[in-house]
């Protein structure tokens, strides 16, 4: 675990070559628009871990909160297009209320730090699910909302490709912004947060606002993320944002490679693979014990734990 | 003011259940560094061993109870022994993940079982539903076993603490394992005891809940409110652990009373998010300075 320089820089042609290949494996395999709806999931679920990357990969600070700000994303968007507020205007508002999320999140934790932000994150994740539950006026409570297809301007995102097409462009202008955060002066001091918070602010770093930042900003991106999984899925409940999404975004980052932004491309692909993998498994199983829900669980537990204790520097790492 | 005891009588009872699960929860943070965050997994678990022993091989409760628990400190020494200490002087987020993993496996392999993920279970403790009389206020007999247990297991813990060469050993590994060490504590042993008694807390806590909530998969979620207890606490201080649990569940009632529906249920997350925000060094330190 050496401190790197700027990280997604080595092998990228590599990455992108093996995708291209998997992509197309898939696309023969499947068909293609089903392989177009799954690319769509998986480029949206890279953008919120590009946020978790930001936030635990490169600033080193703990957030249990992610699904949460994703539900913030997604449950603005969902609203605002239902109240005819087009496109232009109510994405920048999703992105915008979960950065304040984000924000909210860690606030109480800025001065402690440490531990404090997994709490504080928690804690904020848990009433916003119960928000959501309670408030039903506006969120439809548990019974859920039903959320329109995408409209930017003449162009209606209703299909397969379309949906591919609009969630590969929105990661590719994350992925951009992220790799111009990272390259910064900014992400020069998340990093020297992350390797020694006390020597950081020796050297005349504000260690508040920098990890502030990195809130904000892994926020606002969980946000462009829900906003357009709202879309994707077209329906939205509590249930779809609980604590498990936390940690499936988490887990994302740390499958990828959390140190790289690539990391959360390649988490995206094994998170959204699972339950696919689970599905063709089914049907090998036999039948009483292919039915239980207890099986994802126990497969996703086990995932986890094996990738935490044989591979803690994720598949993109070196 | 009738109606006010009542509620803040069950709410003690409740509050004992998130004290114990914050204090498994303080215990194993104190003894390793590492943070539990499948407390709620061991909880049910433990209610569903017993509840296996006792209504699936029809052992006798007397015998189920001590085995049922036996076997979730066995458990929580053996996760230990193979994956837990992998976590050690690791950041904090590994162990949070690993944790988290391991309590999805055990919460899954539960769900594998039909008869246990398609009903709730009722574990027939042998309190009786007749409720105590104390002057003009009932107690329903599970809340008043709660309390009673909660307050024995804090004696027996002070007792081990304060008493024992074990307990002694523990504690100092908990304020220097480096020191601890070198003054000839077997510190891994130490670490793997942590573990089970983490463990077996969960597992009683869960033993307890099981009259008042019938047993069920997502009865674990109870400790997710051990967490804003333990913070109150101040993280590293067992009693505060428990008082802090005790506060909730007083003030979770309360709020049941007073504040509409629905409010009830964040008022330990609001807590938590108030106290760190307006004690800015610490709760620790906080309370230190209460006390002097």
């Amino acid at each position: 675990m050496t401190p790197r320089g700027s990280p997604g820089k080595p092998g990228r042609g590599r990455h992108a070559a093996l995708l291209l290949a998997a992509g197309a494996a898939l696309a023969a395999f499947l068909g293609a628009d089903y392989a177009l709806g799954q690319l769509a999931l998986v480029a949206t679920f890279a953008i919120a871990g590009l946020g978790v990357v930001l936030i635990v990969g490169q600033a080193g600070q703990i957030s249990l909160g992610q699904g949460a700000l994703l539900a913030l994303g997604a449950y603005t968007q969902g609203l605002l297009v239902r109240h005819g507020v087009p496109a232009a205007l109510s994405l920048p508002l999703a992105i915008a209320v979960a950065a304040a999320g984000g924000w909210l999140a860690s606030l109480p934790a800025h001065r402690l730090g440490g531990l404090y932000f997994a709490m504080s994150t928690l804690a904020f994740a848990l009433i916003v699910e119960e928000v959501l539950v309670r408030w039903r006026t506006l969120t439809g409570g548990a019974a859920g909302l039903g959320v329109p297809a995408l409209v930017i301007g003449p162009f209606t995102a209703d299909s397969a490709a379309a949906q591919a097409l609009v969630s590969t462009l929105a990661l590719a202008l994350a992925w951009w912004a992220c790799q111009r955060w990272v390259d910064s002066r900014l992400g020069r001091a998340w990093r020297a947060v992350r390797a020694d918070e006390d020597a950081a602010a020796a050297c005349g770093i504000d260690r508040v606002r920098v990890k502030r930042a990195a809130f904000i900003l892994g926020g606002g991106l969980s946000g462009l993320a829900g906003a357009l999984y709202a879309h994707w899925i077209g329906f939205l409940s509590p249930e779809q944002f609980g604590l498990l999404l936390s940690f499936e975004l988490l887990m994302l980052a740390f499958i990828g490679g959390v140190r790289h932004l690539a990391g959360a491309l390649w988490g995206a692909l094994v998170i959204v693979a699972i339950p696919q993998s689970i599905a063709v498994l089914r049907d090998l199983l036999p039948a009483d014990l292919a039915n239980t829900a207890g099986l994802e669980l126990l497969l996703f537990g086990v995932v986890l734990v094996a990738v935490v204790r044989w591979r803690p520097q994720g598949l993109a790492g070196s | 003011m009738q109606s006010v005891l009542q509620v803040l009588a069950s709410g003690l009872a409740i509050g004992c259940v998130y004290g114990l699960v914050a204090l498994s929860f303080v215990l194993i943070y104190k003894a390793t560094a590492t943070v539990s965050f499948m407390q709620g997994e061991l909880l049910m678990l433990g209610a569903f061993a017993v509840l296996a022993l006792n209504a699936g091989a029809g052992w006798p409760l007397a015998l189920a109870v001590p085995v049922g628990l036996a076997g979730m400190v066995a458990l929580g020494a053996g996760l230990e022994r193979s994956i837990l200490r992998r976590a050690l002087g690791q950041p904090h987020l590994t162990a949070v993940l690993l944790t988290f993993g391991i309590g999805l496996v055990l919460r899954g392999a539960v769900a594998t079982i039909p008869a246990a993920s398609q009903s709730m279970h009722r574990l027939a403790l042998p309190f009786g539903e007749e409720p105590l009389r104390l002057g003009h206020l009932a107690v329903a007999p599970a809340h008043a076993a709660v309390i009673l247990a909660t307050v024995a297991v804090a004696v027996a813990l002070t007792l081990f603490f304060r008493h024992t060469r074990v307990g002694l050993a523990l504690r100092a590994c908990a304020e220097d394992a480096r020191a601890a060490a070198l003054m000839g504590v077997p510190v891994a042993a130490m670490h793997t005891l942590a573990w089970a008694l983490g463990a077996g807390l969960a597992a009683f806590a869960g033993l307890l809940l099981a009259p008042i909530t019938f047993v069920h998969l997502g009865m674990g979620l109870v400790a997710l409110k051990a967490f804003p207890a333990a913070v109150l606490g101040g993280l590293t201080s067992l009693p505060g652990a428990l008082a802090a649990g005790i506060f909730l569940g007083l003030a979770e009632a309360l709020a049941g009373l007073v504040l509409p529906e629905g409010i009830k249920d964040l008022v330990p997350y609001l807590l938590l998010m108030a106290a760190l925000f307006l004690c800015p060094q610490g709760l620790g330190s906080a309370f230190g300075r209460l006390r002097g």
